[in-house]
């Protein structure tokens, strides 16, 4: 079974509540509605409520199987933001929550951070840059997280990892030239991300061109600098490098080149690049010469799963990532309900 | 609002969201080269604005301002 059908199937078992802001567009619709049809999610479609039922109907779609969430609707905005303004550490009052929620993406963001949905997913209307400003504003950063980023899993034909054909990567997306500290916030989500999609135990390599010292020079000393802070911050994490992408992910390189007792190093499941320009070539020559499919990118760092599809996405992709996303949500909860603390 | 009161109430919250002390800001002050925050700063700084001036702002706007000082004209363009 592929990991998507896994994942498909994990789903199936415990349907979350998907939240579409940017329910009127229509592949968006067509992917909310095939994905609660097949009952992999409940899709609430937040909106104009009367144009939303039109066009519900107009497309030829069974309404029961949508939640519609109309925002013109005074009472539930109104219980909306009561509930939200008692959460603690939200940093917009009444009034200003009033006005942003005229959004139906704000609107949607704010029913999730008082649990009125598991998922917020956007991104095909809204510019990348709109999605992550309402998640920082709405639904905020997990504590001691300073920086949204990304992950994609790619199934490699062939590959013999750890987890078989199955890699993790990032950030491949967001994070155009993270510090040392960012490369660590990116690494410690990397492994919250796998852990509550896959429920992996992370090994997490943070790759460089040098492996534990091979190479010298300031590109190195950020990765090792990351290295540091990561298992400062989270020691409980395998968290791993600076290590050469060979050395990282196969255990005869591991061998020769890593002299040191290491939980990663030859058996990575996440590898973290050290930049945008590496993050975003490593994921193509993947794709291109090892013929891999690779889904997300996974937005992380945020207190509860946001999702940013892709503009250009077909409905297959869009729907794959809502399902992606709603069983990360699920595995969150489960992993807080674990810790006995709440988002 | 007198400019000048704008400008203190816009210091003390650049001073609350960056955790700089207030009395180190001037309307000089750059946003990228003297406080090097990242967005999630700016974004705090964003909302703070909106709670308490009654203003809406776009963060790409607001990160777009240099200084402290662009960004007070910004809020009363808004005002």
């Amino acid at each position: 079974m592929g990991v998507l059908d896994q994942i498909y199937l994990k789903a199936k078992k415990n349907p979350g509540k998907v939240a579409f802001p940017e329910a009127m567009n229509e592949k968006m619709m067509q992917a909310a509605y095939e994905t609660g049809k097949e009952g992999y999610i409940v899709p609430v479609l937040v909106g104009d409520g009367v144009e939303i039922r039109a066009a519900v109907r107009e497309r030829g779609y069974e309404e029961d199987i949508f939640v519609i969430v109309d925002i013109h609707e005074e009472e539930y905005k109104k219980n909306l933001i009561e509930r939200y303004v008692s959460l603690p550490q939200t940093i917009l009052k009444e009034k200003a929550l009033d006005r942003r929620m005229k959004s139906p993406l704000y609107y949607a963001m704010v029913m999730q951070a008082v649990g009125e949905a598991d998922v917020t997913f956007a991104g095909i209307d809204n510019t990348t840059g709109d999605v992550l400003l309402a998640g920082q504003m709405i639904i905020g950063l997990k504590e001691g997280i300073g920086t949204v980023s990304s992950i994609g899993l790619c199934d490699i034909p062939g590959f013999q990892g750890s987890e078989g054909t199955l890699l993790a990567i990032g950030d491949s997306a967001v994070c155009t030239d993270p510090d040392a500290k960012q490369l660590a916030d990116i690494a410690i989500s990397a492994c919250d991300t796998v852990t509550a999609l896959l429920g992996w135990e992370p090994r997490c390599a943070m790759v460089s061109y040098s492996t534990l010292g091979s190479g010298q020079g300031e590109l190195v000393d950020k990765v090792v600098q990351a290295v540091k802070l990561a298992n400062e911050r989270r020691p409980e994490l395998a968290i791993d490098g600076e290590f050469q992408f060979d050395a990282a992910i196969s255990p005869a390189v591991a061998e020769k080149k890593v002299k040191r007792e290491s939980k990663v190093a030859g058996k990575a499941n996440i590898v973290i690049w050290p930049d945008l320009n590496v993050g975003n070539v490593g994921v193509k020559l993947i794709q291109q010469f090892g013929h891999a499919d690779a889904y997300g990118p996974m937005l992380q760092g945020f207190n509860k799963v946001v999702c940013d599809c892709s503009r250009g996405a077909p409905v297959s992709e869009i729907k794959g990532n809502i399902v992606i996303s709603a069983v990360r949500a699920a595995g969150s909860r489960q992993e807080e309900a674990g810790k006995g603390g709440c988002e | 609002m007198e400019r000048k009161e704008l400008e203190a109430q816009v210091i003390s919250m650049v001073a609350a969201s960056y955790k700089r002390d207030a009395a180190d800001l001037l309307m000089a002050t750059l946003f990228k080269e003297d406080l090097g925050g990242a967005s999630i700063q700016m974004v705090a700084l964003v909302s703070e604005i909106e709670n308490e001036l009654d203003v809406e702002l776009m963060l790409a706007d607001a990160s777009g301002c240099a200084t402290i000082g662009d960004l007070v004209g910004l809020i009363e363009g808004e005002m």
